[in-house]
């Protein structure tokens, strides 16, 4: 889920949907309610809730699934391969989506029918012990885990695979561990990976208990769930080939990859040696998974809409249901059945440069002129998402909706309240330079959020940026914009993971993701208090707090939406269930019908 | 010939170096940061430099450029990534392997795609426009002849699309298109492909049914025709060995460079129906910012347009005796 790769899939996926958006439009609007989830035809209840499990939890095998039975082949359609298979290099959830058939970490998510959460032990017996105010943590190995080739998984393995994130070839995986290991981002200054022979002093291991001690630089009362990130998953020590691991990793869950070509095909079957009492998380009914790549999300939909010949035991595997089909497959019940759909984690917002627009009321005019009705009629309708009125999005732990500017009962904008905001802050005419990246739904939300903002009093400015770049040009410091389109998707669903890189004000720089700039020392502060906090249910709740007081106190963003995504499956399928964190099919709750 | 042969190849090899040339500097001017990308959602600036070092791009774009040329003829070793043998059009960090095996490996799709597609427009095209010639001003001629307008006025992501949606998911006259190798199913294979191919076949046609057409009708009107038919010459000898040999000409010039295109990779075609060969490939690696990659395709692309221009040449003067290549 790194941020690039991330968001380019975001903005795909949003460009995706408005390429037609008319067709999608009036009946958005008709079926649509002001206000939260009613009225998108997908599933009401927010499905990314999670707690922490505990020992039984943890301990295999997984609840088996009514009606489910071995055998068959489940075929996943996508648009592009995965971009990598080495666990260290893996960030984009498309790809966790498929390394959890054959990559395991110390911990997991352990997902239920409703789409709720149990972070517990997937390598490891629990969801690890903390100590020293969270300085320190433990994990201790299962017994009876294996390699494909039967060999057994060490504690070794497990601390090759976070040493090899230090490595110079894994620099797309994630970095939270090496940071909280060494104390610095920098982290390859300190320690270059274990292929020199040296091991990191702050990883203890013993192999005769089979447990792992990290020693953190700096306290991570959640490392258990950053552990969970695929990046972190276990390489075996003896079949390490560096840089040539991404074409051929190694298995230790319950499939292997038989045969991979790149950008076309690839096949997965069963490895013999994964012993499913040593894993709560997966349930592997199909005897092996074949990924088509390269159809595009319509053609897959028409492909599952048809329902024929092989489509009948395929899924869409990571591109949604488009919005050109998605009211012929929401109207239609004998397709709308074999859908399943959920909210996309994170949220898009529109970030407000708190370096340029410095008057707190005319951030607060903006985020009350800007036009979110109209702007979702673009992606699609009620369809496309619910609005977001928040900085934590449903699928964090202690999320609570808030709606500091009453945007669920004024979507449209609230024109009036904007202008007397402006008035009372001097500043009517206010000019607002806002940058978006250019696609066609971009072009189109321009023009209403342009309207929106002439409406409300201000000078609009429109800043269309080249997409590929877009990024790179927003996270300038000394950048000319005043309103940035942005979206955001968490690494592990804890408020830290959204606040600390959005809003941390000693993470400004060019580059960075603090794109508002806001850097208050009460917010800052705030976060390195909260990080801290051991118990997650406490952590939830002053998360939401500091949300809501930043809202409604500093008003750095324009939370727009949590983006819904739908996806077809053939007749023959069974078990679709929507992937809360990787946004995808959960694919080993899969299995071929009868 | 064979001078003409030789002067021609190093003409080609002139010209691809100068679209390499252009490929590679246009592919660095644009505002676009490859190694952004694999950096990380955290990158630092040591990073960064780390991941240029990677990707090979943290030399300056003349020293980049050298190396790659270099790599052609010579092969080169990308440390620990692999060794790519000559001729290396470079190494994909993308897609972890040389990008001649990643071509390599589509260019069997787009092969047949071009073959078949070719076989049915040019037959089907010229066979309209030769019977609308003939019968000139008559109704099968009106007929052809707004037929072809229509035709070639179609777009293949428009017609592919429909063509998808009723023939193969709402009738189930044809198959929906698969990519089955020849060697593995030749039924398969054609059943997979006889979709595209009959497309893409809809848009050429049109083209050659046009030019022969009107190619015919202007050399039947030929003095060298005219003395023929006077010589007591059949019609069937003065239409096949001398108009049509006299008119295969500029068509001839025209499905070369086509065949050049198509062998270069049909983009829109490959989308459409979702065919994995080098035209899909091409767009990949513009999404990916992979220059080796996109490279290496714009190289191919460009080198099938050259040889076959280099063809045309050659059967243009085998084909009209009063062509001379100089």
């Amino acid at each position: 889920m790194s941020l690039s790769r991330r968001n380019f899939v975001i903005a795909t996926s949003v460009a995706a949907g408005g390429s037609m958006v008319l067709s999608a439009c009036s009946s958005g609007s008709s079926t649509g309610k002001k206000g939260g989830g009613a009225g998108h035809g997908g599933a009401d209840k927010y499905t990314g809730s999670v707690v922490v499990g505990t020992k039984a939890d943890s301990t295999g095998p997984a609840a088996e699934i009514p009606g489910a039975k071995k055998g068959g082949t489940i075929r996943g359609i996508a648009p592009d391969d995965f971009s990598h298979l080495d666990p260290q290099r893996i960030y984009f959830s498309w790809n966790s989506a498929i390394g959890d058939l054959f990559i395991r970490a110390l911990t997991g998510y352990k997902i239920a029918a409703d789409g709720s959460m149990k972070l517990v032990g997937d390598l490891a017996t629990d969801a690890g012990t903390m100590s020293d105010g969270g300085k320190t943590w433990t994990f201790t190995l299962k017994d009876g885990l294996k390699w494909e080739d039967g060999k057994e998984l060490t504690i070794d393995d497990v601390r090759h695979g976070i040493e090899r994130g230090f490595a110079s070839f894994t620099t797309e995986g994630a970095g939270y561990a090496q940071t909280a290991l060494t104390g610095t981002a920098d982290f390859r200054s300190k320690y270059k990976g274990p292929f020199g022979g040296k091991h990191l002093d702050s990883v203890v291991t013993d192999a005769k208990a089979k447990t792992i001690t990290f020693k953190l630089a700096e306290a991570r009362p959640d490392l258990n769930f950053t552990l969970a990130m695929t990046s972190y998953g276990a390489v075996p020590v003896k079949g390490d080939t560096k840089d040539k691991y991404d074409k051929d990793p190694v298995s230790c869950g319950p499939y292997r990859i038989k045969a991979h070509s790149i950008d076309k095909s690839m096949t997965l079957v069963r490895n013999p040696h994964w012993d499913p009492n040593t894993d709560s998380i997966r349930n592997a009914y199909p005897d092996s998974f074949v990924y088509e790549f390269g159809p595009e999300a319509l053609q897959s939909a028409d492909r599952l809409i048809a329902d024929d010949g092989d489509d009948k035991y395929a899924v869409m595997a990571y591109s949604g249901v488009p919005a050109e089909r998605i009211q012929k497959v929401l109207t239609d019940p004998e397709l709308k059945k074999r859908t399943f759909n959920g909210l996309l984690t994170g949220i898009y917002y529109y970030a407000i440069n708190t370096k340029r627009i410095t008057d707190l009321k005319v951030r607060q005019a903006i985020i009350h002129a800007w036009p979110l009705e109209q702007i979702r009629k673009i992606y699609g309708g009620p369809s496309a998402g619910d609005y977001a009125t928040s900085i934590l999005s449903p699928d964090i732990v202690g999320y609570a909706k808030d709606d500091v500017y009453g945007k669920l009962k004024k979507p449209q904008g609230d024109p009036e309240a904007a202008k007397k905001l402006l008035k009372e802050a001097g500043k009517e005419g206010q000019k607002v330079v806002y940058a978006f990246p250019t696609s066609n739904t971009y072009n189109k939300t321009k023009v209403v959020i342009e309207n929106a903002l002439k409406a409300a009093g201000f000078t609009p400015v429109m800043k269309p940026l080249d997409s590929t770049s877009y990024y790179d040009q927003v996270q300038q410091i000394d950048n000319q914009f005043d309103v940035m389109w942005f979206g955001w998707s968490p690494d592990w669903p804890t408020g830290y993971t959204l606040m600390q890189p959005l809003f941390d004000g000693s993470t400004i720089a060019n580059g960075a993701n603090n794109i508002s700039q806001l850097n208050v020392d009460w917010v800052n502060e705030a976060i390195k208090k909260n990080v801290v906090i051991a118990d997650p249910n406490e952590a939830g709740k002053a998360w939401a707090a500091l949300d809501k007081r930043i809202m409604t106190e500093e008003a750095p963003i324009i939370p727009e939406t949590f983006q819904r995504r739908f996806y077809l499956y053939g007749e023959k399928v069974g078990g679709a269930t929507f992937h809360p964190l990787w946004s995808s099919a959960v694919f080993y709750k899969l299995f071929v019908k009868a | 010939m064979f001078r003409f042969l030789i002067r021609r190849a190093i003409g080609a090899l002139v010209i691809l170096l100068i679209i390499s040339a252009i490929t590679f500097v246009l592919f660095y001017v644009a505002p676009r940061d490859p190694a952004r990308v694999a950096c990380g959602k955290v990158c630092t600036p040591e990073t960064l430099a780390l991941v240029k070092r990677n990707l090979g791009i943290a030399d300056p774009l003349p020293v980049q450029y050298w190396h790659w040329l270099q790599a052609v003829f010579v092969g080169r070793d990308y440390s620990s990534f692999g060794n790519c043998p000559a001729p290396c059009l470079g190494y994909s960090f993308h897609n972890r392997e040389p990008v001649l095996g990643t071509i390599l490996d589509r260019f069997p799709t787009t092969l047949s795609l071009s073959l078949g597609s070719a076989v049915v427009f040019v037959i089907f095209g010229v066979g309209t426009g030769m019977l609308a010639a003939v019968k000139q001003g008559k109704m099968l001629d009106k007929v052809a002849s707004s037929a072809s307008l229509i035709g070639s006025s179609m777009q293949i992501y428009i017609v592919g699309v429909v063509a998808m949606y009723y023939l193969a998911d709402q009738w189930h006259i044809l198959s929906r298109p698969k990519e089955v190798p020849f060697t593995e199913s030749p039924s398969g294979w054609f059943t997979g492909l006889l979709l595209p191919w009959l497309v893409l076949a809809l848009i050429f046609t049109a083209n050659y049914t046009r030019m022969a057409r009107s190619q015919l009708v202007e050399t039947l009107s030929e003095d060298y025709v005219r003395t023929a038919r006077a010589k007591g010459l059949s019609r069937r000898t003065v239409f096949f060995r001398f108009a049509w040999r006299g008119a295969m000409g500029p068509i001839v010039t025209i499905f070369g460079l086509d065949l050049g295109v198509l062998f270069g990779g049909a983009i829109i075609t490959e989308k459409t129906f979702g065919l994995h060969g080098i035209g899909a490939l091409s767009v990949k690696a513009v999404g990916d910012n992979d220059l080796p990659l996109l490279l290496g395709v714009v190289l191919v692309a460009a080198g099938a347009i050259v040889v076959f221009n280099i063809i045309v040449d050659a059967v243009y003067a085998l084909i009209d005796p009063r062509v001379r290549l100089a």
